[in-house]
């Protein structure tokens, strides 16, 4: 199977890859104790399949037991041990490595291998999500293999680029800024995945990947972030959609540090006026679903009853002028005290929705009597500008994990949080939520926690994109993880009668 | 002759170098920091970011990165890539071979191309294939080079699937080819890219080359070389065309900045993985190293081909004393 895909990967590396494609062909290679099932439940042990580890226990309540499966084995043969586990923990952990998903693992306090078959997770407090977090932020990694290059040296070892695993697929050959190749490892424990080779072919211009795509030079793609790309490959008889729920959502973040986003009455204002509804469909068509708030459909939590702020005009200019700010006679934009009401929006280059929908926030808000300014910049100034808190307002996009917890990344204190907003309410509502034993009572309180931020309005919680993988009609069995689409590659299949030929080619 | 290499060589190193400097400085002034982690997809704390910062030097002051930076180069260390976590060395080790191919093959393209209809426009002029000839070539040179590409991957690779879209290979074939398959294979893969460069240079070879033949038919040493009874195919190859190579052969030197700049497009366009791919990339990503390492080279294939450029006026027209 050849996928189109945008971008090359940095390192196949699963602690330090920061690139979708470094990820997508790093996890192919490499396994995890266990698995999240289809519906992502993240709260209690029932949402996993054994992978690595065979089965698991709760010891008390903050020791984890963790039984290897014997059959488990690394592509040179040696077996997957529980000293692998402690080591990939070390790896994670150790500041030279520099893990971006290392603080993802604070609360796990050790990792030892009392016996090969044997990993003894302690936690350093009992919470609901210990197994998820015990197993879906890190990949288990080779100690015979990488124990003798120094940490800081990992990202760019030889192994970055040449990996040994213990998964479905094997490393076959990466030319860089061209493809990467992994073929099925036939032996593997749980079972040959039927496709034969996976190979990623990087066509960096969006309308060529699809072109590719649909000249069958490739057989499946990711996301198609493109209304007109979607709907060309739509039309196309040999191609399908397959829908899956989105883990992006994107919003206007203000500056809270800032006036006029130090008054809360003012951001509300603003929710309140900018029709989402209609922004969503301009920009998108069906192509997206209006934000509940800053989840996205990929949580559990996601639900469209979540409340939010209502679209009412006239309630949002009543709450300006009782804030002070007026429109004068003649004059476009409000005042108070000399200050006209305007503010600054950064829009990443990179993104053309976004760049569009600001245009028609920007609309929306001058019928407010408030003036936005768009100031498209590269996305490495963007990020810069909202790290230091050097912006008025900026339309981020946020990738977020299964875990509703990642709500606390990002509202809750901490440098990720970049419009510093600062709610005891939220704060006190996320805690209890991340202590609820299970998702029917941790559910209403993840949802309160969303109305609480939708109530305070940091950001404007704009749009979710609805993902679409675009694959050949040759492939059958294709089933989506949203927050990782080819989690379930290994049980995908080609149709025997397929015509595209590349599974002959591969030598099947 | 010596003499005028080694004065060009300093000079060009001198160029060289005032080019390194001067991107390092410019690429680190600009607004934006290097990307060491994409926060829209995967959540890379600021703390990480400030650590792998301090891990590049990069939280020195400017002039001791450049300090450092310069004596690297002089020991022929490029450093590594914040971004790809690899030499730079290898990097462009990778890349510019490929690059060269690509510039290689579109520059023997469009001189071919732009020599052979030239020519023949300034045999036939005036006449109605000049005329058409001429509109064709201007509205090629016109053309955006990202449009082209796009046009040709989509009539010859979508539509027809003549020939293949991306990449340099098959990915699937690849393997099971035999040497000179995966060469053809290449060859295969090379004729779009290289004819979206080569075709736009080809149409601004093609107008330079008319006029300038147009101009030698009409001169003095043509008429002489005819009143002498030379053969009129003599009289065009040896004499006039050759006089009017000048032109062609001094754009063709400066076309390689062009060939460079344009193969960011159709590289990106056909998934050809190049200097121009990797320059670009780099630039968005702020890897300072990798910018300016890409900078050095490109300078000195610059410096190279307008000395290369120089050296075949001389000796197409023995007119021309390179000591002068």
């Amino acid at each position: 199977m050849v996928i189109a895909t945008t971008g090359d990967a940095d390192v196949l590396l699963p602690p330090v890859t920061t690139t979708t494609l470094g990820s997508n062909v790093a996890d192919r290679i490499f396994c995890r104790l266990a698995e999240l099932t289809l519906d992502l439940n993240t709260v209690d042990d029932s949402g996993f399949r054994p992978v690595l580890a065979r089965s698991w226990e709760h010891r008390d309540s903050t020791t984890m037991v963790f039984h290897l499966d014997p059959r488990a084995r690394w592509e040179d043969g040696a077996p997957v041990t529980a000293a692998d586990v402690a080591f990939t923990f070390a790896v994670y952990r150790d500041p030279a490595v520099n893990a971006p998903l290392a603080p993802n693992l604070a609360a796990i306090d050790s990792v030892t291998a009392p016996d090969s078959a044997t990993a003894v997770f302690r936690f350093r407090r009992w919470y609901p999500e210990q197994l998820y977090d015990a197993t879906y932020h890190m990949r288990i990694l080779p100690k015979h293999l990488l124990d003798t290059i120094p940490r800081a040296r990992l990202a760019s070892s030889e192994f970055g680029r040449h990996p040994v695993g213990d998964g479905p697929y094997r490393f076959v050959d990466w030319q860089a800024g061209t493809q990467i190749t992994l073929a099925a490892d036939s032996s593997w424990f749980l079972g040959r995945p039927h496709i034969a080779r996976l190979a990623w072919r990087i066509i960096p211009d969006l309308q060529a990947a699809v072109s590719a795509l649909l000249a069958g030079e490739a057989d499946a793609m990711e996301l198609i972030p493109s209304r007109n790309q979607l709907e060309r490959v739509q039309d196309d008889p040999e191609i399908r959609l397959v829908p899956y729920a989105s883990p992006f959502y994107a919003g206007i973040v203000f500056n809270l540090r800032r006036p006029p986003f130090s008054d809360r009455e003012v951001r509300r204002a603003i929710a309140m006026v900018l029709d989402r509804g209609t922004i969503v469909q301009s920009v998108f068509g069906r192509f997206a679903d209006v934000a509940a708030g800053a989840t996205s459909p990929m949580q559990w939590i996601w639900s469209d009853s979540v409340r939010q702020l209502p679209l009412d005009t006239a309630a949002a200019a009543k709450a300006l002028a009782a804030r002070g700010w007026r429109l004068a006679q003649g004059r476009p934009v409000r005042i108070r005290a000399g200050v006209p009401l305007r503010f600054t929006l950064l829009v990443p280059t990179s993104s053309q929705v976004r760049q569009q929908a600001a245009v028609i926030v920007q609309d929306e808000l001058r019928r407010l009597g408030v003036e936005m300014r768009i100031q498209p910049v590269e996305f490495t100034v963007m990020e810069r500008r909202t790290v230091g808190g050097d912006f008025d307002a900026a339309f981020v996009s946020r990738t977020i994990d299964p875990s509703p917890a990642s709500l606390l990344q990002f509202w809750g204190a901490g440098e990720s949080n970049i419009g510093r907003y600062a709610s005891p309410a939220f704060d006190s509502l996320a805690a209890a939520a991340s202590r609820a034993r299970s998702r029917a009572e941790a559910g209403p309180l993840w949802r309160r926690a969303l109305e609480q931020l939708n109530e305070d309005a940091p950001a404007v919680f704009v749009f979710s994109p609805r993902n679409n993988a675009a694959v050949g009609l040759q492939l059958e069995n294709v089933s989506i993880r949203p927050d990782d689409w080819l989690a379930t590659v290994s049980e995908w299949r080609v149709r025997a009668a397929s015509d595209r030929g590349r599974e002959r080619a591969a030598g099947r | 002759m010596l003499g005028f290499l080694a004065r060009r060589l300093a000079l060009a190193a001198g160029t060289v170098a005032a080019v390194v400097i001067l991107t390092f400085t410019l690429v680190h002034l600009a607004p934006g920091t290097p990307m060491l982690g994409d926060p829209e997809r995967t959540l890379v704390s600021p703390e990480t970011i400030a650590r792998q910062r301090a891990l590049f030097g990069l939280d020195r002051p400017l002039p001791a990165q450049l300090a450092r930076y310069a004596r690297n180069l002089l020991t022929g260390e490029l450093g590594e890539s914040f971004t790809l976590h690899r030499p730079v060395a290898r990097v462009l080790a990778d890349a510019l071979p490929n690059t060269l191919l690509l510039g290689g093959t579109a520059l023997l393209l469009a001189l071919v191309l732009g020599l052979a209809v030239g020519a023949l426009q300034a045999l036939r002029h005036p006449s109605l294939w000049d005329t058409a000839l001429s509109a064709a070539s201007l509205v090629l040179y016109s053309v955006p080079l990202f449009w082209l590409g796009l046009l040709l991957l989509l009539v010859f690779g979508q539509e027809l699937r003549w020939l293949p879209i991306s990449g340099m290979s098959d990915p699937t074939l690849r393997e099971t080819l035999s040497p000179l398959g995966r060469a053809l294979d290449v060859a295969r893969h090379l004729v779009l890219p290289a004819a979206t460069l080569g075709l736009v240079q080809g149409a601004a070879f093609a107008r330079f080359q008319r006029s300038a033949l147009i101009e030698s038919l009409g001169a003095e040493f043509v008429r002489a070389a005819r009143a002498k009874g030379l053969p009129e195919r003599l009289v065009v190859l040896r004499h006039a065309l050759r006089h009017a190579l000048a032109p062609t052969i001094t754009l063709a030197g400066l076309s390689i900045p062009y060939l460079l700049a344009g193969s960011v497009l159709v590289e990106s366009v056909f998934g050809w993985p190049g200097l121009g791919r990797v320059a670009y990339d780099a630039i968005l990503s702020r890897d300072y190293n990798v910018v300016t390492a890409c900078a050095l080279v490109t300078g000195i294939l610059v410096a190279f081909g307008n000395l290369a450029a120089d050296v075949g006026i001389a000796a197409a027209d023995p007119r021309v004393r390179l000591e002068q």
